[in-house]
């Protein structure tokens, strides 16, 4: 297991290097000057070289990209433009936001995802099969940020069980968290819960043609037990792996997701600093989510390996 | 030749004059749907010059937010633009990113996939880069680099492109690596076709299917893309009319003007779903075992 760890962690990091790599050339494709797209036509000559000076863009590139890989070995991402502050500070500050929105989503789309999924595998064939992967299939055909939308009209406008937007921290009050939460989590929940349905369906019926799944049922075991336990068990093996992806897919989709309900986290602060060219602001910004996705998919990786020893021993 | 060219044909079950690819196509349900959903709206795109019933881009301030009626079916906007019209419009900017990201995608990602899956020792230098590039999120990549190259149509299919290459990469790698153990291709190998040709005649036909597949869904992915970025103003620039340009004039007035964003995101959701139903259809057609190998 240790030497799966070590060898899945290395493979990791040319991964990591690429992405801070990429993550830096972002201003590079930028055509023309970033000092001028950044400080607009008004600026004059002497801001203009004060803000080149800040970027560092005086200095040659590769000065640039070994202090951008220094800074980034002290943990430090750069200086907002805007607002006046770290970038790690910043991200640091939104992140609970962010994540919490991330992971309530997964969990909404992992449980009714395997829900409809082991429900169409159960029904194979049936009008409910069909039922559900109509739903799935919908689910991620939806463009989300018009979907959270129509969310705010119906539940907000014309309902007024819950607030348009905003956000209030879990610690200050749960419940008032829980309603800022749903709508936003709920809709973006909504896309990889089809996907999390069509992956245990497909796993279900995998399994439950198995010898093992025949036995139980022969010796007279209720059909829930062998569906719950025998059988759901091991199709939940494959669907774990695709959370990691999905996550990654989820923190795509809080960007746009903050901006329709107007939640203070990290994709309203990249999506801002991308309407206003806060260069610093979008390299951390994307730095940071790739990682996060990075380590992400090493825990599921890891995990996967402690669950399944064929993993670990056989190849890949 | 001949020989090695009949092998492929031995390896599956004996076909019993197979019905052709189109007519199992249009024999399987999700894809006759698919069809025609995406194909009604794509034609009400394609026809916009002789449907919209007015000029998409022309201010009429006697018309502002006028709610659905005989004259303006869909309603209009802030500016008294006719809803409607700027939907027909729109779905042509929609489909030509999509249809543009797919093809580019298809062959830049095809490229890479294919040599990564061929030569053996390209593969792991190629791969990292892809996963370097699918740990961004692709919507959050694909908004960067459009706010970096800067507004225009060919800068967000640009910007799709490089954010969808990795997906498209990974199939086509995948395809390559399973038809590549062949016994026809080590035959080619044998009476001595160079690399190049093995892959390009023998390997590559025979790997398609699940990057024709692929594509259908990636299509489908960047008419979203494109509309999320539209909607958070990285799109085709103003006043070009975009779907998801439609859906953001419509936020701040959803409680006065809710007609604005619905109409839009509902021919969104059609093209969408008509495509992922098409590649469901095509999925099963071309390769049942492929069922549960993608998306």
């Amino acid at each position: 297991m240790l030497r799966y760890a070590a060898g899945r962690l290395v493979s990791a990091l040319p991964v990591l290097l690429i992405v801070s790599l990429l993550s830096f050339g972002i201003v590079w494709i930028v055509p023309g000057d970033v000092a001028v797209e950044m400080a607009g036509p008004t600026a004059t000559a002497e801001e203009l070289a004060r803000l080149r000076e800040r970027l560092g863009l005086t200095k040659p590139w590769h000065e640039q990209l070994i202090g951008w890989y220094g800074a980034l070995l002290q943990g430090d991402l750069g200086e907002s433009i805007l607002l006046r502050q770290g970038v790690g500070a910043a991200i640091v500050e939104r992140l609970p936001v962010t994540l919490s929105l991330t992971f309530t989503a997964l969990l909404i789309a992992f449980v009714c995802g395997t829900a409809l999924g082991v429900l169409a595998a159960v029904r194979a064939g049936k009008a409910a099969d069909r039922a559900a992967m109509g739903t799935a299939l919908i689910g991620f055909s939806l463009p989300d940020f018009w979907l959270g939308l129509v969310f705010v009209y119906l539940f907000a406008v014309v309902l007024g069980w819950l607030p348009t937007g905003g956000y209030v921290p879990f610690t200050q009050d749960p419940l008032g968290w829980a309603q800022a939460m749903i709508l936003p989590a709920g809709t973006l929940a909504l896309s990889q819960m089809g996907l999390f349905a069509r992956m245990t369906r497909a796993a279900m019926l995998e399994v439950l043609r198995q010898d093992y799944v025949r036995t139980a049922r022969a010796k007279g075991m209720p059909g829930w037990i062998v569906v719950g336990k025998h059988a759901l068990r091991n199709a939940l093996i494959p669907v774990v792996t695709v959370a990691g992806i999905a996550c990654g897919v989820l923190l795509g989709g809080a960007v746009v997701i903050e901006s329709v309900f107007s939640l203070p986290g990290v994709g309203r602060l990249i999506v801002g600093a991308i309407q206003r060219r806060d260069y610093p602001v979008i390299q951390g910004g994307l730095l940071l989510t790739a990682t996060i996705f990075v380590l992400v998919n090493l825990a599921v990786d890891l995990l996967y390996a402690a669950l399944d020893p064929r993993i670990r021993h056989g190849r890949r | 030749m001949a020989g090695v060219e009949a092998l492929p044909a031995a390896a599956p079950a004996p076909r019993v004059k197979a019905p052709g690819a189109l007519a199992r196509l249009l024999a399987h349900p999700s894809f006759r749907w698919g069809l025609l959903l995406f194909g009604a709206v794509a034609v009400c795109g394609l026809l916009a010059d002789w449907l919209a019933p007015y000029d998409p881009l022309r201010n009429n301030f006697r018309t502002r937010f006028q709610p659905p009626s005989e004259t303006f079916w869909f309603g209009t906007d802030r500016f008294g633009r006719d809803i409607l019209s700027r939907t027909l419009f729109g779905i042509q900017v929609s489909l030509r990113i999509g249809l543009g990201v797919a093809l580019v995608t298809a062959l830049v990602g095809g490229a890479i996939g294919a040599v990564a899956g061929f030569w053996r020792r390209a593969d792991g230098p190629i791969m990292r880069v892809m996963d370097a590039l699918m740990a961004f999120p692709a919507v959050l990549l694909a908004i960067a680099l459009a706010a970096a190259l800067g507004p225009s149509e060919l800068n967000v299919i640009v910007a799709l492109s490089i954010a969808y290459v990795p997906r498209t990469a990974r199939v086509m790698r995948a395809g390559v690596l399973v038809v590549r153990e062949f016994p026809f291709v080590e035959g080619a190998r044998a009476i001595g076709a160079s690399p190049t040709r093995v892959l390009l005649r023998h390997v590559l036909p025979n790997a398609m299917a699940p990057l024709v597949v692929q594509q259908t869904y990636v299509f489908a992915l960047a008419v979203l893309a494109e509309a999320v970025l539209s909607f958070l103003g990285v799109g085709p620039p103003p006043p070009t009319p975009t779907l998801g340009g439609v859906i953001a004039d419509g936020r701040d007035f959803i409680q006065e003007a809710p007609w604005i964003s619905i109409t839009p995101g509902v021919v969104i959701a059609l093209v969408v779903l008509g495509l992922n139903l098409m590649g469901d259809g095509l999925r099963d057609a071309l390769d049942p075992r492929l069922r549960t190998a993608i998306r």
